[in-house]
Protein backbone atom coordinates (compact mmCIF):
# COMPACT_ATOMS: atom_id res chain seq x y z
CA UNK A 1 0.00 0.00 0.00
CA UNK A 2 2.87 2.27 0.91
CA UNK A 3 4.50 1.46 -2.43
CA UNK A 4 1.33 2.21 -4.39
CA UNK A 5 1.11 5.61 -2.71
CA UNK A 6 4.77 6.34 -3.45
CA UNK A 7 4.37 5.33 -7.09
CA UNK A 8 1.29 7.51 -7.46
CA UNK A 9 3.15 10.42 -5.86
CA UNK A 10 6.16 9.83 -8.14
CA UNK A 11 3.82 9.93 -11.12
CA UNK A 12 2.04 13.12 -10.10
CA UNK A 13 5.29 14.77 -9.00
CA UNK A 14 6.82 14.11 -12.40
CA UNK A 15 3.69 15.41 -14.04
CA UNK A 16 3.90 18.55 -11.93
CA UNK A 17 7.44 19.26 -13.05
CA UNK A 18 6.57 18.42 -16.65
CA UNK A 19 3.80 21.02 -16.47
CA UNK A 20 6.14 23.50 -14.83
CA UNK A 21 8.61 22.98 -17.68
CA UNK A 22 5.88 23.52 -20.30
CA UNK A 23 5.76 19.98 -21.68
CA UNK A 24 2.71 19.75 -23.95
CA UNK A 25 -0.26 17.41 -23.70
CA UNK A 26 0.72 14.37 -25.72
CA UNK A 27 4.12 14.08 -24.07
CA UNK A 28 2.91 14.96 -20.59
CA UNK A 29 1.66 11.46 -19.88
CA UNK A 30 4.77 9.83 -21.34
CA UNK A 31 7.04 12.05 -19.26
CA UNK A 32 5.09 11.32 -16.06
CA UNK A 33 5.14 7.57 -16.79
CA UNK A 34 8.93 7.88 -16.96
CA UNK A 35 8.94 9.13 -13.37
CA UNK A 36 6.73 6.23 -12.35
CA UNK A 37 9.05 3.79 -14.11
CA UNK A 38 12.15 5.22 -12.44
CA UNK A 39 10.67 4.88 -8.97
CA UNK A 40 9.22 1.42 -9.76
CA UNK A 41 12.69 0.20 -10.77
CA UNK A 42 14.13 1.69 -7.59
CA UNK A 43 11.52 -0.07 -5.43
CA UNK A 44 11.76 -3.36 -7.31
CA UNK A 45 15.52 -3.52 -6.70
CA UNK A 46 14.98 -3.08 -2.96
CA UNK A 47 15.15 -6.76 -1.91
CA UNK A 48 18.17 -7.52 -4.13
CA UNK A 49 20.32 -4.44 -3.48
CA UNK A 50 20.06 -2.71 -0.12
CA UNK A 51 22.38 0.24 -0.92
CA UNK A 52 20.84 3.36 -2.43
CA UNK A 53 23.64 4.35 -4.81
CA UNK A 54 23.56 1.30 -7.14
CA UNK A 55 19.78 1.32 -7.04
CA UNK A 56 19.70 4.95 -8.13
CA UNK A 57 22.22 4.16 -10.84
CA UNK A 58 20.16 1.31 -12.30
CA UNK A 59 16.92 3.28 -12.02
CA UNK A 60 18.60 6.13 -13.86
CA UNK A 61 19.85 3.79 -16.59
CA UNK A 62 16.32 2.43 -16.99
CA UNK A 63 14.73 5.87 -17.28
CA UNK A 64 17.36 7.01 -19.77
CA UNK A 65 16.75 4.01 -22.01
CA UNK A 66 13.05 4.82 -21.76
CA UNK A 67 13.64 8.50 -22.56
CA UNK A 68 16.09 7.99 -25.42
CA UNK A 69 13.84 5.37 -27.05
CA UNK A 70 10.77 7.57 -26.75
CA UNK A 71 12.69 10.57 -28.08
CA UNK A 72 13.36 8.60 -31.25
CA UNK A 73 9.76 7.41 -31.53
CA UNK A 74 8.05 10.77 -31.04
CA UNK A 75 10.96 12.77 -32.54
CA UNK A 76 11.87 15.30 -29.87
CA UNK A 77 14.90 16.05 -27.67
CA UNK A 78 15.56 13.30 -25.12
CA UNK A 79 16.13 15.98 -22.47
CA UNK A 80 12.38 16.46 -22.32
CA UNK A 81 11.90 12.97 -20.91
CA UNK A 82 15.15 12.73 -18.97
CA UNK A 83 14.64 15.87 -16.89
CA UNK A 84 11.03 15.13 -16.01
CA UNK A 85 11.37 11.37 -15.44
CA UNK A 86 14.36 11.81 -13.13
CA UNK A 87 12.31 14.00 -10.77
CA UNK A 88 11.46 11.27 -8.18
CA UNK A 89 15.14 10.29 -8.00
CA UNK A 90 16.54 13.82 -7.70
CA UNK A 91 18.06 14.15 -4.21
CA UNK A 92 16.35 17.45 -3.44
CA UNK A 93 15.36 16.48 0.08
CA UNK A 94 18.83 15.18 0.78
CA UNK A 95 20.42 18.37 -0.55
CA UNK A 96 18.12 20.40 1.68
CA UNK A 97 19.04 18.39 4.78
CA UNK A 98 22.75 18.81 4.00
CA UNK A 99 22.40 22.57 3.90
CA UNK A 100 20.14 22.53 6.92
CA UNK A 101 22.88 20.82 8.97
CA UNK A 102 25.35 23.35 7.61
CA UNK A 103 23.18 26.28 8.70
CA UNK A 104 22.67 24.66 12.11
CA UNK A 105 26.44 24.30 12.49
CA UNK A 106 26.40 20.50 12.70
CA UNK A 107 29.32 19.92 10.36
CA UNK A 108 29.71 16.18 11.01
CA UNK A 109 26.15 15.47 9.95
CA UNK A 110 26.52 17.99 7.13
CA UNK A 111 29.53 16.24 5.60
CA UNK A 112 27.97 12.78 5.93
CA UNK A 113 24.69 13.93 4.39
CA UNK A 114 26.53 15.99 1.79
CA UNK A 115 28.61 13.01 0.72
CA UNK A 116 25.52 10.86 0.30
CA UNK A 117 23.78 13.63 -1.67
CA UNK A 118 26.77 13.91 -3.99
CA UNK A 119 26.95 10.14 -4.44
CA UNK A 120 23.26 9.95 -5.33
CA UNK A 121 23.52 12.83 -7.79
CA UNK A 122 26.63 11.21 -9.28
CA UNK A 123 24.82 7.87 -9.58
CA UNK A 124 21.93 9.52 -11.45
CA UNK A 125 24.23 11.51 -13.74
CA UNK A 126 26.41 8.48 -14.49
CA UNK A 127 23.32 6.38 -15.09
CA UNK A 128 22.19 8.90 -17.71
CA UNK A 129 25.56 9.04 -19.44
CA UNK A 130 25.94 5.33 -20.12
CA UNK A 131 22.83 4.68 -22.25
CA UNK A 132 23.09 8.08 -23.97
CA UNK A 133 26.64 7.34 -25.10
CA UNK A 134 25.60 3.89 -26.30
CA UNK A 135 22.74 5.37 -28.31
CA UNK A 136 25.16 7.88 -29.84
CA UNK A 137 27.63 5.13 -30.67
CA UNK A 138 24.95 3.12 -32.45
CA UNK A 139 23.96 6.19 -34.46
CA UNK A 140 27.55 6.93 -35.43
CA UNK A 141 28.16 3.34 -36.54
CA UNK A 142 25.00 3.53 -38.63
CA UNK A 143 26.07 6.79 -40.29
CA UNK A 144 29.54 5.38 -40.90
CA UNK A 145 28.12 2.25 -42.50
CA UNK A 146 25.81 4.30 -44.70
CA UNK A 147 28.75 6.33 -45.94
CA UNK A 148 30.81 3.23 -46.59
CA UNK A 149 27.98 1.66 -48.59
CA UNK A 150 27.59 4.84 -50.63
CA UNK A 151 31.29 4.86 -51.36
CA UNK A 152 31.12 1.25 -52.56
CA UNK A 153 28.46 2.16 -55.08
CA UNK B 1 58.82 37.21 -51.86
CA UNK B 2 58.47 40.82 -52.93
CA UNK B 3 56.06 39.77 -55.65
CA UNK B 4 53.85 37.93 -53.21
CA UNK B 5 53.65 40.73 -50.73
CA UNK B 6 52.51 43.09 -53.45
CA UNK B 7 49.64 40.79 -54.39
CA UNK B 8 48.54 40.80 -50.78
CA UNK B 9 48.21 44.54 -50.40
CA UNK B 10 46.98 45.58 -53.81
CA UNK B 11 43.80 43.54 -53.77
CA UNK B 12 41.59 44.89 -56.52
CA UNK B 13 38.60 46.88 -55.28
CA UNK B 14 35.88 44.66 -56.73
CA UNK B 15 37.20 41.65 -54.92
CA UNK B 16 37.50 43.58 -51.71
CA UNK B 17 33.92 44.84 -51.91
CA UNK B 18 32.55 41.37 -52.62
CA UNK B 19 34.39 40.09 -49.59
CA UNK B 20 33.08 42.84 -47.34
CA UNK B 21 29.55 42.19 -48.55
CA UNK B 22 29.89 38.48 -47.91
CA UNK B 23 31.21 39.23 -44.44
CA UNK B 24 28.19 41.46 -43.79
CA UNK B 25 25.81 38.71 -44.76
CA UNK B 26 27.73 36.17 -42.73
CA UNK B 27 27.43 38.47 -39.73
CA UNK B 28 23.68 38.71 -40.15
CA UNK B 29 23.30 34.95 -40.45
CA UNK B 30 25.54 34.43 -37.46
CA UNK B 31 23.42 36.84 -35.44
CA UNK B 32 20.33 34.70 -36.06
CA UNK B 33 22.24 31.51 -35.33
CA UNK B 34 23.27 32.99 -32.00
CA UNK B 35 19.64 33.91 -31.35
CA UNK B 36 18.72 30.27 -31.75
CA UNK B 37 21.61 29.19 -29.56
CA UNK B 38 20.69 31.73 -26.89
CA UNK B 39 17.04 30.67 -26.75
CA UNK B 40 18.06 27.02 -26.62
CA UNK B 41 20.38 27.68 -23.70
CA UNK B 42 17.72 29.73 -21.91
CA UNK B 43 15.14 26.99 -22.41
CA UNK B 44 17.37 24.49 -20.66
CA UNK B 45 19.26 22.71 -23.47
CA UNK B 46 22.45 20.85 -22.66
CA UNK B 47 25.68 22.62 -23.64
CA UNK B 48 26.56 19.88 -26.12
CA UNK B 49 23.22 20.31 -27.89
CA UNK B 50 23.68 24.07 -28.20
CA UNK B 51 27.21 23.76 -29.56
CA UNK B 52 26.22 21.01 -31.95
CA UNK B 53 23.21 22.94 -33.29
CA UNK B 54 25.27 26.09 -33.84
CA UNK B 55 27.92 24.11 -35.68
CA UNK B 56 25.35 22.50 -37.98
CA UNK B 57 23.53 25.79 -38.60
CA UNK B 58 26.74 27.60 -39.53
CA UNK B 59 27.75 24.80 -41.86
CA UNK B 60 24.38 24.96 -43.58
CA UNK B 61 24.79 28.74 -43.98
CA UNK B 62 28.07 28.13 -45.80
CA UNK B 63 30.80 28.27 -43.18
CA UNK B 64 33.73 26.05 -43.96
CA UNK B 65 34.87 25.88 -40.39
CA UNK B 66 33.01 26.69 -37.17
CA UNK B 67 34.49 27.04 -33.70
CA UNK B 68 31.94 27.27 -30.90
CA UNK B 69 32.44 27.62 -27.21
CA UNK B 70 29.40 27.79 -25.01
CA UNK B 71 29.08 27.97 -21.27
CA UNK B 72 25.84 28.51 -19.38
CA UNK B 73 26.16 32.29 -19.51
CA UNK B 74 27.89 32.97 -22.83
CA UNK B 75 28.34 31.76 -26.40
CA UNK B 76 31.37 32.50 -28.59
CA UNK B 77 31.37 31.56 -32.28
CA UNK B 78 33.93 32.09 -35.02
CA UNK B 79 33.09 30.96 -38.53
CA UNK B 80 35.46 30.86 -41.44
CA UNK B 81 35.05 30.58 -45.21
CA UNK B 82 37.30 31.80 -48.04
CA UNK B 83 34.52 34.10 -49.36
CA UNK B 84 34.29 36.21 -46.20
CA UNK B 85 37.24 35.31 -44.04
CA UNK B 86 36.80 34.85 -40.31
CA UNK B 87 33.73 36.29 -38.57
CA UNK B 88 33.28 36.23 -34.80
CA UNK B 89 30.36 37.05 -32.55
CA UNK B 90 29.79 36.58 -28.87
CA UNK B 91 26.58 36.57 -26.90
CA UNK B 92 25.97 37.01 -23.21
CA UNK B 93 23.17 34.75 -22.05
CA UNK B 94 21.22 35.26 -18.85
CA UNK B 95 18.07 34.08 -17.15
CA UNK B 96 17.58 30.39 -17.62
CA UNK B 97 14.12 28.95 -17.24
CA UNK B 98 13.21 25.44 -18.29
CA UNK B 99 10.79 25.54 -21.20
CA UNK B 100 10.93 22.14 -22.84
CA UNK B 101 8.23 22.96 -25.35
CA UNK B 102 10.22 25.89 -26.69
CA UNK B 103 13.35 23.75 -26.75
CA UNK B 104 11.51 21.23 -28.88
CA UNK B 105 10.36 23.93 -31.31
CA UNK B 106 13.88 25.36 -31.54
CA UNK B 107 15.27 21.93 -32.24
CA UNK B 108 12.74 21.45 -35.04
CA UNK B 109 13.57 24.87 -36.46
CA UNK B 110 17.29 24.22 -36.52
CA UNK B 111 16.69 20.91 -38.28
CA UNK B 112 14.45 22.63 -40.80
CA UNK B 113 17.10 25.27 -41.49
CA UNK B 114 19.70 22.59 -42.12
CA UNK B 115 17.55 20.54 -44.50
CA UNK B 116 15.51 23.23 -46.26
CA UNK B 117 18.08 26.06 -46.22
CA UNK B 118 15.64 28.71 -44.97
CA UNK B 119 16.36 32.32 -45.91
CA UNK B 120 17.20 34.97 -43.34
CA UNK B 121 13.65 36.36 -43.40
CA UNK B 122 12.04 32.95 -43.02
CA UNK B 123 14.32 32.17 -40.10
CA UNK B 124 13.42 35.44 -38.41
CA UNK B 125 9.71 34.83 -38.88
CA UNK B 126 9.99 31.30 -37.47
CA UNK B 127 11.96 32.61 -34.47
CA UNK B 128 9.29 35.24 -33.81
CA UNK B 129 6.64 32.52 -33.84
CA UNK B 130 8.60 30.52 -31.28
CA UNK B 131 9.17 33.56 -29.09
CA UNK B 132 5.45 34.31 -28.99
CA UNK B 133 4.38 30.68 -28.47
CA UNK B 134 2.03 30.70 -25.47
CA UNK B 135 3.00 29.22 -22.11
CA UNK B 136 0.52 27.51 -19.81
CA UNK B 137 -1.92 30.06 -18.35
CA UNK B 138 -1.34 31.33 -14.81
CA UNK B 139 -4.18 29.20 -13.38
CA UNK B 140 -2.51 26.03 -14.59
CA UNK B 141 0.77 27.20 -13.10
CA UNK B 142 -0.88 27.68 -9.70
CA UNK B 143 -2.26 24.17 -9.95
CA UNK B 144 1.17 22.91 -10.95
CA UNK B 145 2.80 24.31 -7.84
CA UNK B 146 0.05 22.77 -5.70
CA UNK B 147 0.43 19.41 -7.47
CA UNK B 148 4.21 19.29 -6.99
CA UNK B 149 4.05 20.31 -3.33
CA UNK B 150 1.28 17.87 -2.47
CA UNK B 151 2.93 15.00 -4.38
CA UNK B 152 6.27 15.34 -2.63
CA UNK B 153 4.67 15.80 0.75
CA UNK B 154 3.01 12.39 0.23
CA UNK B 155 6.10 10.93 -1.42
CA UNK B 156 8.28 11.58 1.62
CA UNK B 157 5.69 10.09 3.97
CA UNK B 158 3.37 12.96 4.92
CA UNK B 159 -0.31 12.45 5.67
CA UNK B 160 -3.12 13.54 3.35
CA UNK B 161 -3.72 16.60 5.53
CA UNK B 162 -0.04 17.54 5.24
CA UNK B 163 -0.29 17.23 1.47
CA UNK B 164 -3.29 19.54 1.37
CA UNK B 165 -1.51 22.15 3.50
CA UNK B 166 1.63 21.85 1.36
CA UNK B 167 -0.40 22.25 -1.81
CA UNK B 168 -2.06 25.42 -0.51
CA UNK B 169 1.27 26.90 0.51
CA UNK B 170 2.58 26.00 -2.95
CA UNK B 171 -0.11 28.21 -4.49
CA UNK B 172 0.87 31.10 -2.24
CA UNK B 173 4.52 30.64 -3.19
CA UNK B 174 3.66 30.81 -6.89
CA UNK B 175 1.95 34.15 -6.33
CA UNK B 176 4.90 35.39 -4.33
CA UNK B 177 7.35 34.15 -6.94
CA UNK B 178 5.52 36.06 -9.65
CA UNK B 179 5.46 39.32 -7.75
CA UNK B 180 9.15 39.01 -6.83
CA UNK B 181 10.05 38.21 -10.44
CA UNK B 182 8.27 41.34 -11.63
CA UNK B 183 10.65 43.45 -9.51
CA UNK B 184 13.62 41.67 -11.16
CA UNK B 185 15.28 40.80 -7.87
CA UNK B 186 18.03 38.22 -8.17
CA UNK B 187 17.43 34.50 -7.74
CA UNK B 188 18.93 34.34 -4.27
CA UNK B 189 16.74 37.08 -2.82
CA UNK B 190 13.64 35.50 -4.32
CA UNK B 191 14.57 32.05 -2.94
CA UNK B 192 15.29 33.47 0.49
CA UNK B 193 11.92 35.25 0.69
CA UNK B 194 10.03 32.22 -0.67
CA UNK B 195 11.68 29.83 1.75
CA UNK B 196 11.13 32.12 4.76
CA UNK B 197 7.47 32.48 3.94
CA UNK B 198 7.15 28.76 3.18
CA UNK B 199 8.54 27.86 6.58
CA UNK B 200 6.34 30.41 8.31
CA UNK B 201 3.16 29.20 6.63
CA UNK B 202 4.01 25.55 7.33
CA UNK B 203 4.43 26.30 11.06
CA UNK B 204 1.22 28.35 11.08
CA UNK B 205 -0.87 25.69 9.36
CA UNK B 206 0.19 23.09 11.92
CA UNK B 207 -0.83 25.50 14.71
CA UNK B 208 -4.30 26.00 13.27
CA UNK B 209 -4.67 22.25 12.83
CA UNK B 210 -4.23 21.93 9.07
CA UNK B 211 -1.50 19.33 8.77
CA UNK B 212 0.41 17.34 11.37
CA UNK B 213 4.11 17.73 10.74
CA UNK B 214 5.91 20.93 9.80
CA UNK B 215 8.72 18.92 8.19
CA UNK B 216 6.38 16.94 5.94
CA UNK B 217 4.58 20.07 4.82
CA UNK B 218 7.83 21.93 4.20
CA UNK B 219 9.48 19.16 2.17
CA UNK B 220 6.82 19.50 -0.54
CA UNK B 221 7.54 23.22 -0.85
CA UNK B 222 11.27 22.69 -0.62
CA UNK B 223 11.16 20.40 -3.67
CA UNK B 224 9.67 23.34 -5.58
CA UNK B 225 12.54 25.63 -4.69
CA UNK B 226 15.58 23.38 -4.28
CA UNK B 227 17.81 23.13 -7.39
CA UNK B 228 18.04 19.32 -7.39
CA UNK B 229 17.67 19.09 -11.15
CA UNK B 230 20.38 21.70 -11.64
CA UNK B 231 22.71 19.74 -9.34
CA UNK B 232 22.22 16.51 -11.28
CA UNK B 233 22.52 18.22 -14.64
CA UNK B 234 25.70 19.98 -13.56
CA UNK B 235 27.31 16.62 -12.90
CA UNK B 236 26.04 15.38 -16.25
CA UNK B 237 27.65 18.41 -17.92
CA UNK B 238 30.96 17.59 -16.28
CA UNK B 239 30.73 13.96 -17.36
CA UNK B 240 30.21 14.99 -20.97
CA UNK B 241 33.31 17.17 -20.95
CA UNK B 242 31.72 20.57 -20.34
CA UNK B 243 33.58 21.11 -17.10
CA UNK B 244 33.28 24.90 -16.89
CA UNK B 245 29.51 24.92 -17.34
CA UNK B 246 29.19 22.03 -14.95
CA UNK B 247 31.16 23.84 -12.27
CA UNK B 248 29.18 27.05 -12.79
CA UNK B 249 25.86 25.29 -12.42
CA UNK B 250 27.17 23.23 -9.54
CA UNK B 251 28.24 26.20 -7.45
CA UNK B 252 25.03 28.03 -8.30
CA UNK B 253 22.97 25.04 -7.13
CA UNK B 254 24.91 24.69 -3.88
CA UNK B 255 24.59 28.39 -3.03
CA UNK B 256 20.88 28.40 -3.85
CA UNK B 257 20.33 25.31 -1.69
CA UNK B 258 22.21 27.01 1.12
CA UNK B 259 20.00 30.09 0.82
CA UNK B 260 16.83 28.01 0.92
CA UNK B 261 17.98 25.99 3.93
CA UNK B 262 18.88 29.23 5.65
CA UNK B 263 15.40 30.62 4.96
CA UNK B 264 13.58 27.62 6.41
CA UNK B 265 16.00 27.27 9.32
CA UNK B 266 15.73 30.96 10.26
CA UNK B 267 11.97 30.68 10.56
CA UNK B 268 12.18 27.40 12.50
CA UNK B 269 14.55 29.07 14.97
CA UNK B 270 12.21 32.04 15.41
CA UNK B 271 9.00 30.06 15.93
Amino acid sequence: MDYVLQLAAAFSGSMGFALLFQVRRGKLLLASLGGLLAWAVYLALGPAIPQDVPRFFIASVALTIYGETLARVVKCPATLFLVTAAVPLIPGGSLYHTMRYFVAGDFTACSAQGLSTMLLALAIAAGMIVPTSLFQLVRRVRVWRQRRDELKK
Amino acid sequence: MEQRRQSFFSADDANYLARAEAADRANEYLYRVLDIGQYMLQSGAEISRVEDSIRRLCTSFGAERTDVLSITSSIIVTIYAPQFGAVTQTRRVGGQQYDLHRLELLNQLSRRICTEYLSLEETEAALDDIRSAPQYPFGVQLLTYALISASFSLFFGGSVLDAVASGLIGVVLRYLDRSIRSTEANAFVSSLICSCLGGLLAALSVRIGLGESVDMISIGNIMLLIPGIALTNSLRDMFTGNTISGLLRFSEAILLALTIAFGFAAVAALM
